[in-house]
């Protein structure tokens, strides 16, 4: 098996009931249920290497807790194929569940009224971990993640930051080779968001893991993901490096220049979009495809003393994709 | 191997009804109040002890309100009633993800609350019967005694069936998890199963009629055997209606679980 997760014209429509506000929508619900298709996921398909650690990005429901779900055998796909670690998801085998794991930010697996050495005792149990191999792996996670002295503590009285790091422990007894986190870093302040960060780093590392990951956080894509796959609308929209993003979708550049003396910048704006002076920097953006004239320009016309051209941050590009604008930019 | 998954689901869920210890008093209190409630009725209805109503005498009358305090603690008290919540608020996906079968996982859990529902029902009953010191009467043959625990066994299943197939509802209606569940287990299932009055106060051609549905087979008849009120082929019969049952609601709930999964949209909170 060379591939860990192949999805091949994955396709995924939820059927829905309008209800619209008040007893009067309740009762025409009911009596004259009016359907509509949701089309989740339009026909996808990408493959994923084992060991690979690909970030999912887009915009709020574009399709990418449902493609963790679909994979983790949780939903039912509608059309398509698909298959992790040579398994079908959807039979949820028990050697398969056994390989995997889906954390998500939302969602808790603890058990609330008591210490979360229960919840582990019970997945030792479930998963048929040996007794000296759960050690191990309890002792390695537990100093990872700095949760020693929370095992005991019953888990309604952890802070979000402290559950979350337990639930990861709880998520990874079994050491899944395929790992889905969907926003783990979610409500976690900096220092927790750092500490998650590294812990996923090394994981993947260290057990060869492969591991898929949404995030609305900016540094969760920029240090772990080498590989992103941009989805909006079910559909997706990139898949590749992450630097390739900009090149991709930038359909600017930045032009930078010093200028060894205040003039007029009113004349500037005719040559680009100025974005930021303050003198005596100015910052330009330009279409990609003018920028060797807008350069030529400013140095001819302008007492420009330093002039450099950047690609568009990183940052800019992910919070485009955010915001949805990948999907017009590449409509025009 | 396997089995020792279920034996830790089965430590952790008790370990569970421990911490809401409040709450378990509560409804072990509202159970003596019922049994108080029932038992002052019938000893009024039977003041004088050589009566006999409906082919019950005063002793036998309170053996079935006592009978029915602790089959009730075994066979009514059930964990399943959480499915409903887990599948409308998405939590099914966490033992979705699972390497466990979750029919025996819901089973496992009963039979951990049955445990401690039986122990604590057998205590109050001892402390009533100081208390009351009602007429009880002691069945003391073997085969009847058999009968008793055979018809409690299927009565257990029965009831995880008929919960369980309930609780699947939210799956096509979300929000209809606690009006289904109070409709079916408090109307339907107490009232139709025994709980309140011995089934054959009714007019017989109810009687018969119920006697093909599953429920008298929850409370009702276990007691009856117990009470030697049902011997032999009837017995007999019975057993296998219950069976029948069993099997019939076990494929029931499997085809809708199957259903109902095909539609599961695991939404998170």
């Amino acid at each position: 098996m060379d591939k860990a997760i192949i999805v091949d014209h994955l396709v995924k429509n939820f059927e829905v009931i309008e209800k619209k506000p008040g007893l009067k929508g309740a009762i025409d619900s009911i009596v004259s249920p009016k359907k509509k298709i949701i089309r989740a996921l339009k026909n996808i398909s990408f493959t994923i290497q084992p060991g690979e650690l690909v970030g999912f990005i887009g915009p709020n429901g574009a399709g990418k807790t449902t493609t963790l779900k679909i994979l983790s055998g949780l939903l039912y796909p509608t059309a398509g194929f698909t298959s992790v670690l040579g398994y079908d998801p959807w039979e949820r085998k028990p050697e398969f569940l056994k390989k995997i794991s889906l954390v998500m930010g939302q969602k808790n697996q603890l058990w609330w009224d008591l210490p979360a050495a229960e919840t582990l005792e019970l997945n030792r149990a479930i998963y048929e971990i040996p007794k000296k191999e759960y050690e191990e792996v309890v002792s390695e996670l537990v100093t990872l993640l700095e949760v020693g002295k929370l095992l005991n503590i019953q888990v309604r009285r952890l802070s979000l930051g402290q559950r979350m790091r337990l639930e990861l422990v709880a998520a990874l007894l079994h050491t899944p080779k395929v790992l889905y986190l969907d926003e783990p870093t979610i409500g976690l302040d900096l220092i927790a968001q750092q500490k998650m960060r590294d812990f996923i780093y090394e994981y993947n590392r260290r057990h060869e893991a492969t591991i898929l990951l949404t995030s609305h956080n900016m540094d969760d894509l920029m240090t772990l993901a080498r590989r992103v796959i941009v989805i909006d609308e079910g559909q997706i929209l990139f898949d590749g490096a992450l630097e390739e993003l900009v090149s991709r979708f930038a359909k600017e550049k930045i032009i930078k220049v010093s200028l060894s003396r205040e003039d007029d910048v009113k004349k500037i704006e005719t040559i680009g979009k100025v974005k930021k002076i303050s003198f005596p920097e100015v910052i330009l953006s330009v279409p990609r495809e003018a920028v060797a004239v807008a350069a030529a320009e400013l140095l001819q016309n302008f007492p420009v003393s330093d002039l450099t051209i950047e690609e568009i941050p990183i940052e800019d590009v992910i919070r485009k994709v955010f915001r949805g604008e990948m999907r017009r930019s590449l409509k025009k | 191997m396997s089995i020792k998954k279920y034996i830790s689901i089965f430590k952790i869920s008790f370990a569970q009804e421990f911490a809401y210890r409040l709450n378990f008093i509560m409804w072990r209190v509202r159970n003596v109040m019922q049994i108080l409630l029932l038992f002052f009725l019938w000893t009024t209805v039977f003041s004088d002890p050589t009566r006999v109503v409906f082919g019950y005498n005063r002793a036998k009358i309170l053996t079935y309100v006592f009978g029915i305090l602790v089959v009730k603690a075994v066979v009514l008290s059930a964990r399943t009633v959480d499915v409903a919540g887990e599948i409308s608020r998405g939590d099914l996906t966490n033992l979705l993800l699972k390497p466990i079968n979750y029919f025996k996982y819901w089973l496992t859990r009963d039979l951990s609350s049955k445990t401690l529902n039986f122990t604590f029902a057998a205590f109050e009953m001892l402390i009533l019967f100081f208390i009351l010191k009602p007429p009880i009467f002691l069945q003391t043959e073997t085969i009847l005694l058999l009968g008793f625990i055979a018809s409690l066994f299927l009565a257990m299943l029965l009831f995880f069936e008929i919960l369980m197939i309930t609780n699947f509802i939210p799956f096509w209606a979300p929000e209809m998890g606690w009006a289904s569940q109070f409709l079916v287990i408090v109307i339907v299932t107490e009232f139709l199963s025994g709980a309140l009055f011995p089934l054959d106060i009714l007019p017989l051609s109810i009687q018969k009629f119920l006697y093909f549905t599953p429920f008298p087979y929850l409370i009702f008849f276990p007691i009856q055997v117990y009470l030697g009120k049902i011997t032999g082929t009837v017995l007999l019969g019975g057993l296998l209606i219950g069976l029948f049952w069993v099997f019939v609601l076990w494929i029931a709930m499997g085809w809708i679980w199957r259903r109902g999964l095909l539609i599961y949209r695991a939404e998170g909170r």
